[in-house]
């Protein structure tokens, strides 16, 4: 029984050698060691790595002798038995044995082809140059990459907010969730649009039309016009060659002038919409006059320094049919408001009024006297004041009362004259004087008792100088001196009947409708810092500060001023019939507020 | 007839100054200037324009800086077909490239600008980021295209890289030879080195040219166990397996330097180029929502 054993080896230029040897042997070794039957010169092969014995031709034993196994079509295995007719291949690192049996030779002899398929070194094995050297296999391609992310972008930045405003268009608010479109928004909305954030569609209602004043107008429906259109352009007056350039590309564009959206820019961040620029009203107000030369409206700029003196609203004329005009304010300025009240003598520290409220303990602490507080409520909101109330501003120290029946105080009716007479003339109707309780009695009366006799002549003398008939009361009450006449100017009636009028008094709680003021900002100032009511002895005198108060503290936007406020600070582009509030920015002050007011004192 | 020689020496003349000015100083730094010039433009106009109420990329003067900001990307990215043609001359692919690189990096200025600095979470700020990813992966290719060239050419030190993989064959056929008299303990250290690809590792280990896992080097630490503590007999097989792994070390050495000078060089455009694509897709999802949205 033998082997033959037939080496193939290839050649540089890729020819096959085969070298065929015999092996007159029952069993041969394998292994790397040169002594071995089959040589194999490959690092992974044992120097002896195993036997195969063979006792038939036929069939062979392969067996491993270093432990370490082998392959057997594919499987690796450390023994097996083959039939050599039926064929096999083994593999001893990185060679193949193919076992067979030589059909030639005359006695039955295994055939074992001996052939390298592994290169010595993963160095050796053939690689296109320019691929290892680069970074070709070892990052996806450039191509690939591109157009990867390129289709990725465009699915989800166009493809999908597109498909966003398809799904929703029409619907009124949607769910909340994330929407795709959502990545389109170039900035948070304002605080007071923030809930529109996922409702694009809200504004945005048509693809490729600019954002209409229809949509603003579905939920402003309230917005006036500034003014009519044609005066507002004529106002702004022609436009520049690069202004007028603009608005012919933005027309153009789709973009229309005059729209909401060029005022109220969206997308500039959370918080209150951004103030509208003091530019913005000057463009057209500044030297409107010049412009439109018919307005009654002043010119106005920056408020720190080109902005007309206050316009109040006055009553000029008292009455049942009152007259108001608008006056241009200076320190002469009335509003005959039907009322006698001089202002310095109840805010004088000292003196009759000053003692009053110290014995009615009105005063409050800081002062001496009466203060502003005592007699002016300010409204719920805080922004401006009640018209004082007789009953509750003045009657504590003015009383009407004129009788008292059984612990309770009978007062004449403030407002209603007529009633006042009917009540006069019922008092004087039912009661005479009543009669000190020390003058009855039977107790002896002795000379030098003076006080008694005081008492007496007190009662007599009152009894002799009261009026004896209800007219001289209701006279005495509508005259000089009388309860009435004090604070109102009375008409008497004409003989023979008792209509004693009271002229209607008008207290404003406004005086400059086209401004806006709100007190709550000022609450830490004294009310004299801008009303000079303690020199004030005419409540025909209007007692609110001219511009010149007010620029103590507030100019222009970017005059440095302690305040620096834009025209919308007071006032409101949309104002209509009812003028609100304006809307009002952020920063309000500088932060020199109290620098400032510490400078004034 | 007299003008022909003289064709002839403008050409040579135009033939040397175009060999032996690099595209950065490319006319004397023209592209340079203009860049310069169009920067400081958009930067005092910025300031000098009032928009109301800040500046943002819908102001007039935004859409203006929008549009110039555009066309230049387009045009940017144009040079990636340009430079297919190679011609010469004033419009010469190198004065292309000039300008590319120039007017690339004025585009920071003019993008930002467009922003207005307002940055957010959106398919806008997409666009600019993926915009500066482009010009910062940009100024990364210039500075290596600017400073690497020598240290590759160092290291290779006159050899090709097809040379540079012959030696380490010729190595590893050498401890092939060597390991043969070994055991099989032995002789798997040795297969450890000749059965790993020398091009093995990751695309950091390529760039950083660290390879934690090299099986040469632990190879050679395994046979210096070995052959450490002995005196040099001369007939130890690990003595020359010693040697062999060393010098196929060493050989690594160079190979892997090579690997990452080469690396380093071509990354940017792994980036460079796909995002610049990128860019285009989001710059049109960015002006289409613009006008969808108007």
């Amino acid at each position: 029984m033998s082997f033959l054993l037939r080496r193939v080896s290839i050649t540089a230029d890729g020819r096959e050698i085969i070298r065929s040897s015999a092996c007159d042997k029952n069993q041969i070794s394998i292994g790397r060691d040169a002594a071995c039957d089959v040589h194999l010169a490959d690092l992974a092969v044992n120097p002896s790595h195993a036997t195969i014995t063979t006792n038939d031709g036929r069939h062979i034993e392969v067996q491993t002798t270093s432990g370490l196994g082998f392959e057997w079509d594919g499987r690796t295995v450390t023994s097996a038995t083959i039939d050599a007719g039926d064929g096999a291949e083994l593999r001893f690192g990185g060679h193949r044995i193919t076992v067979g049996v030589d059909s030639e030779a005359p006695n039955p002899r295994i055939l074992l082809t001996i052939a390298r398929t592994d290169e010595l070194s993963h160095s050796a094995l053939d690689r296109d140059e320019a691929q290892a050297f680069s970074l070709r296999g070892l990052l996806p391609g450039r191509r690939l990459s591109a157009w990867a992310f390129s289709l990725l972008l465009l699915a989800a930045f166009l493809i999908a907010p597109i498909w966003a405003y398809m799904s929703w268009r029409g619907v009124e608010e949607r769910p909340a969730s994330f929407h795709a479109d959502m990545s389109w928004s170039s900035g948070p909305l304002s605080s007071a649009h923030a809930s529109l954030s996922r409702d694009c569609q809200s504004c945005h209602t048509d693809a490729f039309v600019a954002v209409t004043d229809t949509a603003c107008k579905s939920c402003h429906d309230d917005a006036h016009d500034h003014a009519p259109m044609d005066r507002q352009l004529a106002a702004r007056g022609e436009p520049g060659m690069f202004r007028a350039a603009l608005i012919r590309i933005g027309a153009a564009f789709n973009r229309d002038q005059g729209r909401c959206v060029d005022c109220h820019n969206e997308h500039e961040g959370a918080g209150p919409m951004p103030a509208t620029a003091q530019q913005f009203c000057t463009d057209c107000h500044q030297d409107m006059s010049s412009r439109l030369t018919d307005t009654r409206i002043g010119d106005a700029g920056d408020f720190g320094t080109s902005h007309p003196q206050f316009r109040p609203r006055v009553q000029v004329t008292p009455g049942a049919t009152p007259r108001f005009a608008r006056v241009t304010l200076n320190a002469q300025t009335s509003d005959v408001g039907g009322l006698k009240f001089p202002h310095n003598m109840h805010l004088q520290q000292a003196g009759g009024v000053a003692r009053m409220a110290r014995s009615l303990r009105m005063t409050n602490g800081r002062t001496s006297g009466l203060d502003c507080a005592n007699c002016h409520k300010p409204t719920a909101d805080g922004v401006r004041f009640e018209p004082v109330d007789m009953e509750r501003d003045c009657q504590s120290c003015h009383s009407l009362s004129f009788e008292s029946v059984g612990g309770v105080t009978r007062t004449l009716r403030h407002g209603e004259p007529g009633q006042v007479v009917a009540d006069l003339y019922a008092y004087y109707r039912s009661t005479p004087p009543t009669r000190p309780i020390s003058l009855g009695g039977m107790a002896r009366r002795r000379p030098g008792e003076f006080a008694q006799g005081q008492i007496y002549n007190i009662y007599f003398r009152e009894t002799a100088a009261r009026p004896t008939r209800a007219d001289d009361a209701v006279r005495a009450v509508f005259s000089r001196g009388g309860a009435c006449y004090d604070c109102h100017t009375i008409f008497a009636p004409a003989a023979g009947n008792s209509n004693w009028r009271v002229l209607p008094v008008n207290q404003p709680m406004r005086y400059l409708e086209h401004g806006w003021f709100d007190h709550r900002p000022h609450d830490e100032e004294e009310c004299s810092t801008c009303h000079a009511a303690a020199r004030s002895s005419s409540a025909n005198q209007l007692l609110i500060p001219e511009i010149k108060v007010c620029r103590d503290c507030h100019g222009g936007e970017n005059s440095g001023a302690d305040v620096e406020s834009p025209c919308a600070s007071c006032h409101e582009y949309h104002a209509g019939a009812r003028a609100n509030a304006p809307w009002q920015p952020a920063r309000r002050s500088n932060g020199r507020r109290q620098e400032g007011r510490a400078r004034r004192e | 007839m007299a003008s022909r020689p003289k064709r002839r020496a403008a050409q040579g003349e135009r033939q040397r100054s175009s060999l032996h000015t690099g595209f950065l100083a490319h006319a004397s730094f023209a592209w340079l200037k203009v860049a310069i010039l169009v920067s400081l433009t958009s930067l005092v106009s910025y300031f000098l324009v009032d928009v109301a109420p800040r500046h943002n990329g819908g102001s007039w003067y935004g859409y203006t800086l929008g549009t110039i900001g555009a066309l230049l990307i387009v045009w940017l990215a144009l040079l990636g077909i340009r430079k297919r043609a190679m011609t010469r001359g004033a419009w010469s692919l190198k004065a292309w490239t000039s300008a590319h690189v120039y007017l690339g990096l004025s585009l920071a200025v003019i993008g930002t600008l467009h922003s207005g600095f307002q940055l957010g979470w959106n398919v806008h700020t997409l666009s600019w980021s993926l915009m500066m990813l482009v010009i910062v992966s940009g100024i990364w290719g210039i500075t290596v295209y600017s400073m690497l060239p020598s240290a590759l050419s160092n290291n290779r030190d006159e050899r090709t890289q097809a040379q540079m993989l012959d030696d380490i064959r010729g190595i590893d056929r050498q401890l092939h030879e060597a390991a043969q008299p070994l055991n099989a303990d032995d002789a798997a250290i040795v297969r450890g080195s000749l059965d790993q690809d020398p091009f093995a590792g990751s695309t950091w280990s390529r760039l950083s040219g660290r390879y934690k896992d090299c099986a040469t080097a632990s190879a050679l630490g395994a046979v210096r166990i070995h052959t450490g503590p002995r005196h040099d007999s001369g007939h130890d097989p690990m003595e020359k397996i010693d040697v062999l792994l060393t010098r196929k070390l060493a050989a690594l050495g160079r190979l892997r330097r090579h690997l990452k000078l080469k690396a380093l060089l071509e990354v940017w455009l792994y980036i460079h180029v796909p995002m610049t694509f990128a860019l285009i897709a989001a710059l049109t999802a960015h002006i289409v929502s613009v006008f969808f949205y108007w």
